[in-house]
């Protein structure tokens, strides 16, 4: 039995990673054939890039869904670490195509530029709107695309990894650590709010549409570029997510989820997984991050507000948490269907004396419909694949899984 | 009768005092007209003698006829040049005789000259005229008069001051006076004794005034004189180039003013320089290419210098050398050391106790930070805390409470009577929503607290967007009624708004009724029951649905009526609670769950941190509460369970 076990092969376990990569594959040549770039302009640029946007937004759901869905901890604060690795990308799009503008200008003048002068007139670029015209400590790098893109990975990592060690050292579980997340996105908001923060305070950094060095190429190209980026981290982030929750380690962390205490007396030292998972994901995050704002075009301290980690968890619980296609699903559903209301893409239902304009309705909708979700599906859209699947489910005649019975173990592995 | 005397006495001491004897006779007629050509030439800088020459007279008619003058009443007749009185009329001039007061005459305005005063003579002689007002009959009139003083003190003013205190009949304005009277002796005394008993005398006197007349005392300006030389003058300090007091560039700056140092030529200039003085595409010597880096034009310019082409930068080490040889001291420009020192000394004191009043109004901040947050968060220490429920929509609670408030005005003019319906009102709509809540939503969820906050927080979002569909996006006003506008000002330092002291009570209010529920009453021992064992309490004939709800009603409805307080000074929006959630929850989880000692511990904790960091950085709130998260965070790490941290049993559930 072991043997067979061992034998059989990765993918022919975890027969949703094939269906999801080949899935993604169609969809990614469906848009690139459909593409304004490919002359067809059956998709406009700007859906292209909302398309890129989902998929970035579905890679971070997947992080959430390991460590919320996988490991228990509902972290309030995985949006925070997208929006450090927009930040940390933000910074080198911004200064290299300030100075690709501010060089030639210097270079008009009687004498050659100082490697000073040109840092100043960039500083004096950038910080203008703040009232500044020093490059802060901060940008030190941002010269450097490769120290940037470590940073990408580096800044929210360490974050996570002194936050997360601070918090699982002392225990906080549960929603105490909610709370406590929350509070570290809050403060991280409110610090890149200021202008001493030297991130441009409230204005954040925009332009970052335009890529350096890419001045010939259209948009509708770059946009492509950036889906099939975001579709191949999307695909590498989905690997690696099944490939760790497949194995032994998905088991203790799930263990650690359904029972902490039961799991460390069993000899785990449930805090360095805990920590592992959490840091993790928050890398996985960042460079979400770091493929969506230059989508996006703009990023600010708003973009960071604790609400946006909530909603994080918001699509991950549509979607179906405990299976890394449910996060999936609910991130690009919720996003979606998000975009088509907001964008007045749905007709308004004109009743006798008010109409109800989707712009504005919208959000009722989706907060009351979660709370419908939540109380009677608590497996999300994920749930309503097991209608089909039920069959081969062991019946148990009703009784309990586990402690958390939102969370059937049998039921996320999709046996 | 004796006032008058009196009075009588005390003028004719005056001009005893200062006036020649000579004039004691004449009339005001010819006084005026002894100054007849100093008036007319109506300058400013020769008028003075003039304006004296009336003040000093000590006639009845004087003060009448520098009032006149001020208010440009005064004509001089051109056919025999005698001073008279004139008011403007429809069809010209009345005529008044300046000695009687007797009109003489009205007719057109022909044959007068009017003497226009400039407003630099007005001045002047408002000035001169504050000795009259001093001795007015009306007390109204010399309280005002002794408030021009106070402005803009003086010298004459001290001795005008010494005499008139000794009759002034009112025991208020006379302790004013005599108070006024010191300020002045500070700035103006005669002698370095009266002048440092007087500072003396401030000592820990924290009002503006003190601090606005000791100020011009201490007053310094900076020199610079060769180290040797002896210092000159009553020295306030000797300054240190590099310090904070003195920048390097300042004190270099000082000595290039003085004549003492060569100008600095910096970077920019440098520059300047060296593209003035490209030959053939190099600049001594070095191709304008290479001119890229600083050391290169740094060399580029001292080739430049040694030609001659321009002048040499001084280096880094030179300047210093430079300023070495020079002492920069702060001189103070009252030359008497005593009384520098005793005004220095005096200051000192008052800064203690500034600091001590300061730190007095910063903690009625904190209390008052403390009782807001306070009123936010025992809502949901009750819901939290003792039930366990996460319930992001308690912000919603408060903003439907903010909003219930902001109704009722609408119906209701009355500010007063507004409130207090608003009051339980709010209390009744957020009880009920908090109910529909819990029987609707939250019962389901009671063994999945992660979820009940997603849950709730998707009760939050529609809330909020009903409520800004409903009532439209613009901050709605809730206006506090009149007798709360105020505040109850200590002194200049110390003072704190109505609002805000009906707020801590309002908080305190709230403490004692939690208390006595939760303890004292029949629900509150069921609630107990319920929260510690439900099955047990059960048993024992408890319905626990029927408690949870309404323990979470009673959360709710608290959440309303905070809303309505909070509403009073904060913009009531759709987004108002959003503001306060996650700060609540902060308060709740530092305090100690399950506990409303906690949350009162934990309300102050963050109240006195928030407006003691603020104070710290006063120009930066964001910052002040960036630090304070930061802080709870690592606070959570020694004290997991909070403050009031509950043990044994409780604890378990």
């Amino acid at each position: 039995m072991a043997q067979g076990f061992r034998e059989r092969s990765f993918f022919a376990r975890n027969p949703h990673v094939l269906i999801f990569l080949a899935c993604l594959g169609v969809f990614t040549l469906a848009a690139t054939l459909m593409s304004e770039a490919m002359g067809t302009g059956a998709l406009s640029t700007s859906f292209t890039k909302i398309l890129g946007q989902t998929l970035c937004l579905c890679l971070v759901a997947i992080a959430m869904d390991l460590v919320w869905g996988f490991c228990g901890i509902l972290s309030l604060g995985h949006f925070a670490f997208f929006g450090l690795g927009g930040y940390m990308i933000g910074m080198w799009l911004m200064y290299e195509r300030t100075r690709l503008i501010v060089e030639p200008s210097l270079a008009g003048a009687a004498l050659p530029p100082t490697p000073q002068e040109i840092s100043d007139a960039i500083a004096g670029q950038i910080f203008g709107v703040v009232g500044t015209s020093e490059l802060p400590l901060v940008w030190s790098f941002a010269g450097s695309l490769p120290i940037q893109l470590a940073l990408v990975v580096l800044v929210p990592g360490l974050l996570a990894l002194v936050f997360g060690w601070l918090a699982f050292r002392s225990r906080v579980t549960g929603v105490y650590l909610s709370i406590l997340t929350q509070a570290m996105t809050l403060a991280l908001a409110l610090y890149l709010f200021q202008n001493e923060s030297g991130l441009r305070g409230n204005n954040g950094l925009s332009g970052l549409q335009n890529i350096p060095h890419a001045g010939g190429v259209s948009q509708a190209w770059i946009s492509l570029w950036f889906l099939w980026g975001s579709a191949l981290a999307l695909a590498l982030g989905y690997l690696l997510a099944a490939w760790i929750v497949s194995g032994k380690f998905g088991s203790v962390i799930r263990g650690i989820r359904d029972d902490e205490t039961r799991v460390r007396f069993l000899g785990y030292p449930v805090e360095v997984y805990k920590l592992f998972v959490f840091t993790l994901t928050a890398v996985i995050a960042g460079i979400a991050g770091a493929l969506y704002y230059p989508q996006a075009g703009i990023i600010n301290p708003a973009e960071l507000a604790p609400i946006a980690s909530i909603y994080l968890a918001v699509w991950v619980a549509i979607g179906g948490r405990g299976r890394i296609w449910g996060a999936v699903l609910g991130a690009a559903a919720v996003s979606l269907v998000s975009n088509w209301f907001t964008g007045g893409g749905a007709p308004d239902i004109r009743l006798p004396g008010y109409t109800i304009s989707w712009v504005n309705w919208w959000q009722v909708l989706l907060g009351l419909g979660f709370v419908l979700i939540t109380i009677f599906a608590p497996k999300g859209l994920a749930g309503l694949v097991d209608l089909i699947t039920q069959r081969r489910v062991p019946d148990r005649h009703g009784a309990d899984a586990g402690p958390d019975q939102s969370a059937l173990r049998e039921a996320e592995e999709g046996r | 009768m004796t006032i008058l005397m009196r009075r009588l006495l005390a003028l004719v001491l005056v001009c005893a005092a200062t006036m020649a004897p000579a004039q004691e006779s004449a009339d005001i007629q010819s006084i005026l007209q002894e100054n007849r050509a100093l008036i007319e030439a109506s300058s400013r800088r020769t008028i003075g003698p003039a304006i004296d020459a009336l003040r000093e007279s000590g006639l009845d008619r004087a003060p009448e006829v520098m009032r006149r003058w001020q208010e440009r009443e005064l004509y001089l007749r051109e056919a025999d040049g005698v001073f008279v009185f004139g008011e403007e009329t429809d069809d010209g001039l009345r005529v008044i005789d300046i000695a009687t007061g007797e009109v003489i005459g009205e007719g057109p305005d022909d044959g007068y000259e009017e003497m226009r005063p400039n407003a630099g003579i007005r001045g002047l002689i408002q000035a001169a005229m504050v000795q009259f007002r001093l001795q007015d009959e009306n007390a109204a009139q010399r309280a005002r008069a002794l408030d021009a003083v106070a402005r803009s003190p003086e010298p004459e003013h001290l001795d005008l001051l010494r005499t008139v205190i000794l009759d002034e009949p009112d025991p208020a304005l006379r302790a004013r006076m005599e108070r006024l009277e010191r300020l002045l002796t500070v700035q103006f005394g005669q002698s370095d004794a009266e002048r440092v008993a007087a500072i003396e005398g401030f000592r820990g006197d924290i009002a503006r005034e003190v601090r606005a007349a000791l100020t011009p005392v201490l007053a310094t300006r900076r020199t610079v004189a060769p180290e040797d030389a002896p210092a000159e003058g009553n020295v306030a300090r000797e300054l240190e180039p590099g310090t904070d007091a003195l920048p390097e560039a300042e004190a270099y700056q000082m000595l290039v003013s003085a004549g003492l140092a060569p100008e600095r030529i910096d970077r920019e200039a440098r520059r300047a320089a060296l593209v003035a003085n490209i030959e053939d595409g190099e600049v001594g010597g070095i191709p304008v290419a290479e001119l890229d880096d600083q050391e290169m034009r740094d060399r580029a310019y001292a080739t430049l210098a040694q030609a001659g082409a321009v002048p040499p930068t001084t280096l880094e080490e030179d300047r210093a050398d430079l300023m070495g040889g020079y002492a920069f001291r702060d001189i103070h420009i009252e030359p008497s050391a005593e009384v520098t020192d005793a005004a220095a000394a005096t200051m000192e004191s008052i800064e203690l106790t500034l600091r001590l009043h300061q730190w007095l109004d910063l903690g009625l901040d904190a209390l008052s930070l403390a009782s807001i947050y306070f009123l936010a968060a025992i809502g949901l220490a009750i819901t939290f805390g003792v039930m366990g429920v996460i319930n992001m929509a308690h912000g919603e609670f408060i903003m439907l409470g903010a909003f219930t408030g902001w109704l009722v005005q609408l119906v209701v003019p009355n500010y007063t009577i507004s409130i207090v319906v608003a009051l339980p009102l709010a209390f009744v709509v957020a009880f009920a929503a908090g109910v529909a809540l819990e029987r609707l939503v939250i019962r389901h969820l009671y063994h999945r607290p992660l979820e009940t906050l997603l849950a709730t927080f998707g009760i939050s979002i529609a809330i909020q967007q009903i409520v800004k569909n409903v009532f439209g996006s613009q901050a709605k006003p809730l206006t506090a009624p009149d007798w709360l506008a105020g505040s109850w000002v200590v002194n200049d330092i110390v003072s704190i708004s109505f609002i805000r002291i009906a707020i801590f009570g309002l908080a305190l209010v709230f403490l004692g009724l939690l208390l006595f529920i939760l303890n004292r009453t029949r629900l509150g021992l069921e609630v107990r029951a319920v929260t510690q064992n439900p099955r047990m309490a059960a048993s024992m004939g408890i319905n626990p649905d029927r408690i949870n709800m309404l323990t979470f009603g009673l959360g709710s409805g608290i959440a309303g009526i905070a809303g309505v307080a909070i509403g009073l000074f904060a913009q009531v929006t759709s987004e108002l609670g959003q503001n306060y959630i996650v700060q609540s929850f902060m308060t709740v989880v530092v305090g100690g769950v399950g506990n409303i000692w906690g949350t009162l511990a934990g309300a102050t904790l963050i109240g006195l941190l928030q407006k003691g960091i603020e104070s710290a950085n006063p120009s930066n709130t964001l910052a002040a509460q960036t630090y304070m998260i930061l802080f709870v965070i690592l606070f959570i790490q020694f004290r997991p369970r909070g403050i009031v941290a509950l043990r044994g049993r409780a604890a378990e559930a």
